[in-house]
């Protein structure tokens, strides 16, 4: 606990020194009843200031949150003296908005033990260290002043929120494990594919009667069977374009969060490559501790400036399985990530671009020469987007304020067109 | 406070009215100087000059023992203590009731308290005792103490 003196204190001092040495030299003791009670009030004031003695254990209500909602810290405080007017201050790191009454100013007796909360929301992702509390007290008369920093930190892990999907993006290729989702392949499941004639070993339950009673002969229905796909996250963190106090890199961590939360939900496995200045990745599992590990990981997404060139052999085989979905979510700033995204389509995997789109965080300059500049750069984005459709890569613009379900079905109606084209 | 000092001072004094108005006024102006910038300093020099003014009144005055002296010094600490008050820093701080209520009560108890002390002090001035070196530096080494508690204090502790 830190103790300094108020100006009030020099000042006091002051006018009890000045008071009673006039009294002296003008020989008037009047002058000292007037100066005796601010010594009185020095006297009192430094003799009865004692450090506040207050102790405080902090805890917050949940240890993991989304953005948007709101957390509440209970602070309980035990003073072991009287306090007459503790100012209490819940230190909060940025991304996270005080609600309510904070900073507070209190009473404290001996033996007091009141229990407070604040509350606060989560504005942005992120992991933040909540319980930095600042007690700062005067004695009763207001000459010295006592301040004390308690570390009560906890973390707290603040999730994006992102949207909602109603129809996600489906792999051209499904793994074997059962899910939910429907393979060109026939087995036995749920959805109807096809219908052929009986063969010895076909169940009874499968014979389609309508068919067999129009063509005079036993025929069986065929389906596809439930499978599961293999989603593969590929978060652009080279580069990112940024305005105030939202960038590229918060839309696309938002989008990750949203895809991975209801690829998982479908029973899909789902990895993540975060392939920028640092390299980080998780191989593809299911359930919701995979979903959990996925988002702490996406929380660590910051932009990394390094200047090393990288490409996609640096990272480990299992990372990219066979056959799985290739999301990418890149504002594709960086050449590194242009040139892996197009070495991935080389090497035959499904691959899908959603473009953050970084024009609307680049305010066009004043002059001509700075809006030809800007024209240019938004024309050589277009080209870039339509060499990688020419490669047949599904690509779409993503902007802020567009619903992210929309650039999905941008991309599926690619894929469906080019299915054909194929065909 | 500070004005109704210097009216009163102005109003008791049998002469000087211009000397003692012009020292009152120049109290209040740094009175206010210190309230309006938040200024410790300009308080301080207010608060001298309110006392500065009563000197006068005193030194030019007749000499005879001023009774009205503890009500002039409580008042004279309230309009301190009021004015310390006001410029303590302002944080938007949600208040406990009572807080307020609670500081209110410990001024005016204050008050009362030098009011009472600086009663004993002029009557105990108006008790007949000898002078001589020996009260005097006695005098002189109470009011060097009370300026050497801002070398002792001033200093922040661990």
């Amino acid at each position: 606990m830190t103790r300094a003196a108020t100006p009030k204190l020099g000042a006091y001092a002051a006018l009890a020194g000045t008071g009673l040495l006039t009294a002296l030299v003008l020989g008037r003791p009047e002058l000292a009843a007037l100066a005796a009670p601010f010594a009185i009030v020095l006297a009192a004031g430094l003799s009865l200031a004692e450090p506040p003695r207050v102790r405080a254990w902090l805890e917050l209500d949940r240890e993991r949150q989304i953005e948007g909602e709101e957390v509440t810290a209970h602070l309980e405080l035990a003073a072991e003296s009287v306090v007459p007017g503790l100012e209490l201050l819940l230190d909060l790191p940025g991304g996270v908005e005080p609600l309510g009454e904070n900073p507070q100013r209190r009473h404290l007796d001996r033996d007091d033990r009141p229990e407070i909360e604040l509350a606060f929301r989560c504005s942005h992702w992120g992991v933040y260290m909540v319980g930095d509390v600042l007690l700062r007290a005067q004695d009763r008369f207001g000459l010295l002043a006592f301040e004390q920093r308690l570390d009560l930190r906890q973390p707290l892990k603040i999730y994006p929120r992102g949207d909602e999907l109603e129809k996600l993006l489906r792999p051209l290729e499904t793994q074997t494990f059962a899910g939910t989702q429907t393979p060109r392949s026939r087995g036995e499941g749920i959805e109807f594919a096809d219908l052929r004639p009986f063969v010895p070993g076909d169940r009874v339950r499968r014979v389609n009667w309508r068919a067999t009673a129009r063509r005079g002969e036993p025929w069986v229905n065929e389906t596809h069977p439930e499978r599961n796909a293999d989603v593969v996250i590929f978060l652009d963190t080279f580069a990112e374009a940024r305005l105030g106090a939202s960038g590229t890199l918060d839309l696309a961590v938002q989008a990750a969060g949203s895809l991975v939360a209801h690829y998982i939900r479908e029973k899909d496995r789902v990895g993540l490559v975060a392939f920028g200045g640092i390299l980080n990745w998780l191989t593809v599992s299911s359930g919701v501790v995979q979903l959990y590990r996925v988002l702490d990981s996406l929380l660590d997404a910051e932009i990394f400036l390094s200047y090393a060139w990288k490409n996609i052999d640096i990272l480990p085989p299992r990372t990219l399985p066979p056959h799985a979905l290739v999301l990418a979510i890149s504002p594709l700033l960086d050449e590194r990530t242009v040139r892996a995204l197009a070495d991935l389509r080389a090497r035959g995997f499904d691959l899908a671009v959603v473009e953050v789109s970084p024009v609307p965080f680049a305010e066009p300059g004043t002059g001509a020469l700075d809006d030809l500049a800007y024209r240019l750069w938004v024309l050589r984005r277009d080209a870039l987007r339509a060499s990688y459709l020419r490669l047949g890569v599904p690509v779409v613009e993503w902007r802020k304020g567009m619903p992210l379900q929309a650039a999905l079905e941008e991309v599926r109606t690619f894929r469906r067109h080019a299915r054909v084209v194929r065909a | 406070m500070a004005g109704a000092l210097v009216a009163a001072a102005v109003v008791r004094a049998g002469g000087h009215d211009v000397l003692l108005l012009v020292i009152g006024a120049a109290a209040i102006a740094a009175i206010a100087a210190g309230l309006v910038l938040r200024w410790s300093g300009g308080l301080a020099v207010g608060i001298a000059l309110l006392g500065a003014q009563q000197a006068m009144r005193l030194a030019l005055g007749p000499d005879a023992l001023d009774e009205a002296t503890p009500l002039v010094a409580g008042a004279l600490l309230l309009a301190a203590e009021l004015a310390w008050w006001s410029i303590e820093p302002r944080i938007p701080a949600w208040a406990q009731p009572g807080v307020a209520v609670r500081r209110v009560l410990t001024v005016f108890c204050t008050c009362v308290a030098a009011t009472v002390v600086s009663a004993v002090v002029v009557v105990a001035a108006g008790a007949r005792v000898g002078g001589g070196t020996l009260l005097l530096l006695t005098g002189v080494v109470a009011a060097t103490a009370a300026l050497g508690v801002i070398a002792s204090v001033a200093r922040r502790s661990p």
